[in-house]
């Protein structure tokens, strides 16, 4: 029996944290998909270890505080140039942003390869890893998820469009130091892509429902087949995902609920 | 979907628990380190191993039985030196695990009991060693385990008192096996001693150490940065000027790099195991080194 709590303690953390980061990224994904953007965490996540790299370049501390704060400017600023690249090239977007992901990403080879401190411990500073969550980021994360919260389900009309970016950046940030890119990724489309064809009012509801099931379906299979939780709570979303949109295909309308 | 993982919960707890005894539970991060544990402790332990032979040990995939084990864990034994830096401070903070806490009983570090190379003789930023404690890639110099071996028996004797004769003569015969392999080894390898060899990057500095091979280049001086393009031209120059006998690789390192100035400069590649389990010769501590050397031999006659 207490080897039974123990296991169930390891996955409380991460259970927690894939709630919390849930919350956040169903509502920003469907906003995501709609505006033809899927990649733009990828290219936030890299702007931000790039200002983590940039900070320890130009010695300053980076534990703690100091690579958050680095990590949290590089995002906004990375966010404020998308925001201005929307208004300016809107047809253009998504590829702007796929060429953000590589200048960012390349950029760190470049900053590294001229910093006598090397790096690969910095390079993994912001990739998370779903089961050694501490309290202290969760704490963290929570604060941040609730003021996400009050901000996108009271005031989303009026954040505006450099609200949406902002409001992305730091969400992001945060959550891919907790469960990783891969994660980030994966529970802000593939809910969105699940339900677009659902009815407007039902798939918020229905994001949350794939989400949370695949979270604790994935951190069950994860335990029994010992296998990386991350990869495996991925592809399960990725399968109940599929499911969830075959299975409501035929309604479109919410006439059968 | 609570009942069902419940229900598999308890099936793993069933598992987990029929074939736990009174051992003393270890948690080791490399495979060499997870090798001596089993060496000195025989059946009176249990080792579990963080990362397997092919597996960058910067890195880890945070498995549930690896957390399952660093909370359970009597001892830790872990290379140190900054080598797991990355992740096995958050995993020991986060265990909850009093017994495994740095300078505990259950917090062993190989690094601790030898001296290293390349430890900067001033602690300089500017220096840009990235690893101040000196390179934590000590278990290349069989030299080095004898000490490590030693220390360890003494933390199991510590650690578990009913079973301490059963640790000091599995010590003691692991002692005086290792001496008549470190013998043995050493009059075979007699011929390589100063033949000019390149590295991957600072990971082979013990066994080149160890042997007398001279080291005269690096193909990635900053490990996980990859080399520039006047970098690679002056190696090969370099090494057409003054060749090197061979190329060493580790079985964890990516082929390309060394495959790349092996055609440019007519050097033969030599695979080395690096770790037990890295190559299918490589299967514990002692055969370690015999596939290592014969990898070597096999080149310089």
């Amino acid at each position: 029996m207490s080897l039974f709590t123990t296991d169930l303690s390891i996955l409380w953390p991460a259970l927690i944290a894939g709630l919390l980061v849930s919350i956040s990224h169903v509502p920003l994904g469907q906003q995501v998909l709609s505006r033809g953007i899927v990649f733009i965490d990828l290219a936030i996540a890299q702007v931000a270890g790039l200002g983590v790299i940039a900070a320890s370049g130009f010695g300053l501390p980076i534990e703690g505080w100091g690579a958050q704060a680095a990590a949290g400017t590089a995002a906004l600023a990375g966010a404020l140039l998308l925001t201005w690249t929307e208004r300016k090239r809107p047809e253009v977007q998504e590829a702007l942003i796929g060429i953000l992901f590589v200048l960012a990403s390349t950029a760190q080879i470049l900053v590294l390869a001229n910093d006598p401190h090397g790096g690969e411990n910095l390079k993994d500073l912001l990739a998370g890893q779903i089961l050694w969550v501490s309290t202290e980021q969760l704490v963290r994360t929570a604060v941040l998820t609730a003021l996400f919260s009050v901000v996108w389900f009271l005031w989303r009309e009026k954040i505006g469009r450099i609200g949406f970016y902002v409001l992305f950046a730091v969400v992001v940030t945060a959550s891919v130091q907790l469960v990783g890119v891969y994660l980030v990724f994966t529970t802000l489309i593939v809910p969105a892509v699940a339900t677009y064809r659902n009815a407007a009012n039902r798939q918020l509801v229905l994001g949350y429902a794939l989400t949370i099931g695949s979270y604790l379906a994935g951190l069950a299979v994860s335990v029994v087949t010992d296998l990386p939780s991350s990869a495996v709570i991925v592809w399960t979303m990725a399968l109940l995902g599929l499911f969830l949109h075959l299975a409501t295909k035929a309604t479109p309308r919410p006439a059968e609920a | 979907m609570k009942t069902f993982i419940r229900g598999w919960l308890a099936a793993l707890a069933l598992c987990a628990a029929l074939p736990a005894q009174a051992e003393l539970k270890i948690l080791a991060t490399t495979a060499d380190w997870g090798a001596l544990a089993s060496e000195l402790g025989g059946d009176r332990v249990n080792v579990y191993t963080a990362t397997g032979a092919l597996q960058d040990v910067h890195r880890v995939e945070a498995k549930p039985s690896l957390v399952a084990r660093a909370r359970t864990a009597d001892l830790l034994v872990a290379n140190g030196a900054e080598l797991e830096s990355g992740w096995l401070p958050i995993l020991v903070r986060e265990s909850g695990n009093r017994r495994i806490q740095p300078g505990g009983t259950g917090y062993f570090e190989a690094a601790a009991q030898v001296a290293l190379l390349e430890k900067p003789a001033k602690l300089d930023r500017a220096m840009g060693d990235i690893h101040p404690q000196g390179n934590p890639h000590l278990h290349l110099n069989p030299r080095n385990i004898g000490p490590v071996a030693k220390a360890l028996t003494a933390r199991l004797v510590a650690l578990d008192a009913a079973n301490a004769a059963v640790y000091q003569q599995r010590g003691a015969d692991f002692a005086a096996r290792w001496a008549q392999a470190i013998a043995r080894w050493e009059a075979k390898a007699a011929p390589l001693k100063g033949v000019p060899v390149v590295v991957m990057h600072r990971d082979q500095a013990y066994l080149c150490n160890w042997l007398g091979l001279k080291e005269v280049a690096a193909i990635e001086p900053k490990p996980g940065v990859p080399p520039s393009a006047g970098y690679l031209g002056q190696l090969v120059t370099q090494l057409g000027a003054s060749p090197a006998r061979m190329i060493l690789r580790n079985a964890y390192n990516d082929s390309k790099a060394a495959d790349w100035l092996s055609k440019r400069t007519n050097t033969p590649v030599v695979l080395l195991p690096y770790s037990v389990g890295g190559t299918d010769g490589a299967r514990d501590l002692i055969s370690l080194f015999d596939d290592t050397l014969d990898r070597l031999l096999a080149v310089k006659p």
